[in-house]
């Protein structure tokens, strides 16, 4: 732990308020908008991952996602579900981080975001399958059900991806990510040298 | 009567984990009286030991029923209708055909739901978040430094109502996105975003030079200003949880007809 920086984390953290904030209405709408029309709360789902995309795709450092996450669980605690947004916000984190952990934090492309949130969406499909007894629902629903869900998440990676490239333009977070390829050895100072 | 006293004063851990095999575990059912029972035994928990007002409770049992009815409605719909072409058709609703056996599914469904949600109010209404911070730091050996970043981002939030009234100003006062309309209502929130979140981490770096400035992290541990105790208490809560569920679990089986 001693190898990460304050800077890291309050910056993680501020991310992750962020998102809190923007979950507590949803963990307000979607218990009973998932209750009552479940095609309506399938476009949601992708809400919870803007907050880890961005995160990583602005720090490029191992842990971003799940410690935005974090944060973000315990601001929207102030919800119906309480603490256990804590747990929601930490699987997705967790699972948006698995990728860049599998590549080793190498990979930064924007290919990669969209392949984990391809993957990341079948597997909450899965276990919304058993809980939602989604094999006893006709087929025409159910395949509205997985496309509306899966472009959910491909939207809001992308929209994760475009705000990390908006704020890196803006020159927040700048010597606190690794050098970008576009960016000037001269540019990145490191941490200790500001 | 109350022997389990207030449920607010245990360990937010066993309050908040120790439902999670229950959970799953109704996850997995496909009746109606299995998860009906569960709901019941966590509301009668909540009703005594959760020190709510009867107005929240009587909330939650409102909510409850109404979401039973609308989600056996709703599920009962998406019910793939060769599955249960064999029962009996209850009424016709425009060319659609309302079954028994949809609506059955739909209620397992529907019953399902509310015994999850009863099992997260438990936890969640009688645990504060900052709370479970505290839990995590000083039981689960979470690093301190990470607990106290996410205790440092609570405080965050009324910050950003601030920084979003200058941002407004601002952005008012250079005539961006001006003009009436939906449309333009749209731009002209959308165009708030970037700023915020780069406020926000601004604020962020200031708040952690102070901290380092004040030596946050310089030792391996600390002490802490609220400390969360985990007793014997919690043990025989926990145990009383599982307990509960699987008696609910026993007590469904005998009642349902072989």
């Amino acid at each position: 732990m001693t190898s990460v920086t304050t800077r890291y984390l309050m910056t993680c953290a501020a991310i992750g308020a962020a998102l809190g904030v923007l979950l507590i209405p949803a963990n307000f709408v979607s218990a009973p908008l998932a209750a009552a029309a479940p095609m309506a709360y399938a476009p949601m789902v992708g809400l919870w991952i803007i907050g880890p995309v961005l995160a990583l795709a602005l720090l490029r450092r191992p842990g971003a996602a799940v410690l935005t996450t974090f944060v973000a669980g315990v601001v929207s605690s102030a919800s119906p579900v309480g603490v256990y947004s804590i747990v929601t916000c930490l699987m997705a984190g967790a699972a948006v981080e698995l990728a860049f952990l599998v590549t080793r934090y190498r990979v930064w492309r924007p290919w990669l975001f969209f392949v984990d949130a391809l993957v990341f969406g079948a597997a909450y499909i899965a276990s919304g399958w058993v809980a939602f007894d989604m094999g006893s629902m006709a087929p025409v629903v159910l395949v509205t059900f997985v496309v509306l869900m899966l472009g959910s998440f491909l939207a809001c990676t992308w929209l994760g991806l475009f705000l990390a490239g908006r704020l890196a333009r803006a020159g927040v977070a700048r010597g606190l990510a690794p050098a970008r390829g576009s960016a000037t050895p001269a540019e990145v100072v490191p941490d200790a040298a500001r | 009567m109350n022997g389990l006293g207030d449920l607010r004063t245990y360990n937010p851990l066993v309050k908040v984990l120790g439902p999670v095999p229950v959970m799953v575990y109704v996850v997995t059912t496909r009746d109606v009286l299995t998860p009906a029972l569960v709901a019941l035994g966590a509301f009668a928990v909540l009703a005594v030991a959760g020190r709510q007002s009867p107005r929240v409770l009587a909330a939650i049992a409102g909510g409850a029923a109404a979401l039973t009815v609308v989600m056996t409605f709703s599920f009962g719909l998406l019910t793939d209708p060769a599955l249960v072409a064999d029962t009996t058709v209850l009424a016709t609703v425009g060319g659609f055909e309302v079954r028994s056996g949809a609506l059955a599914t739909g209620l397992a469904t529907a019953v399902r739901t509310v015994a999850l949600m009863m099992l997260v109010l438990l936890g969640g209404l009688t645990t504060s978040g900052a709370d479970v911070v505290r839990a995590m730091t000083q039981q689960l050996h979470l690093p301190y430094r990470v607990g106290y970043a996410a205790l440092a981002a609570l405080r965050f939030v009324p910050r950003f109502g601030h920084e979003l009234e200058v941002i407004r100003g601002a952005h008012r006062v250079r005539g961006v996105a001006p003009g009436r309309g939906p449309v333009v209502a749209v731009r002209r929130q959308a165009g708030y975003v970037v700023p915020l979140l780069a406020g926000g981490i601004r604020h962020a770096e200031r708040v952690s030079l102070a901290m380092d400035a004040r030596g946050f992290g310089a030792h391996p541990t600390r002490t802490e200003r609220t400390v969360v105790p985990f007793g014997a208490r919690d043990v025989v809560l926990l145990l009383s949880f599982w307990a509960g569920a699987a008696a609910c679990a026993v007590l469904a089986a005998t009642l349902t007809p072989a």
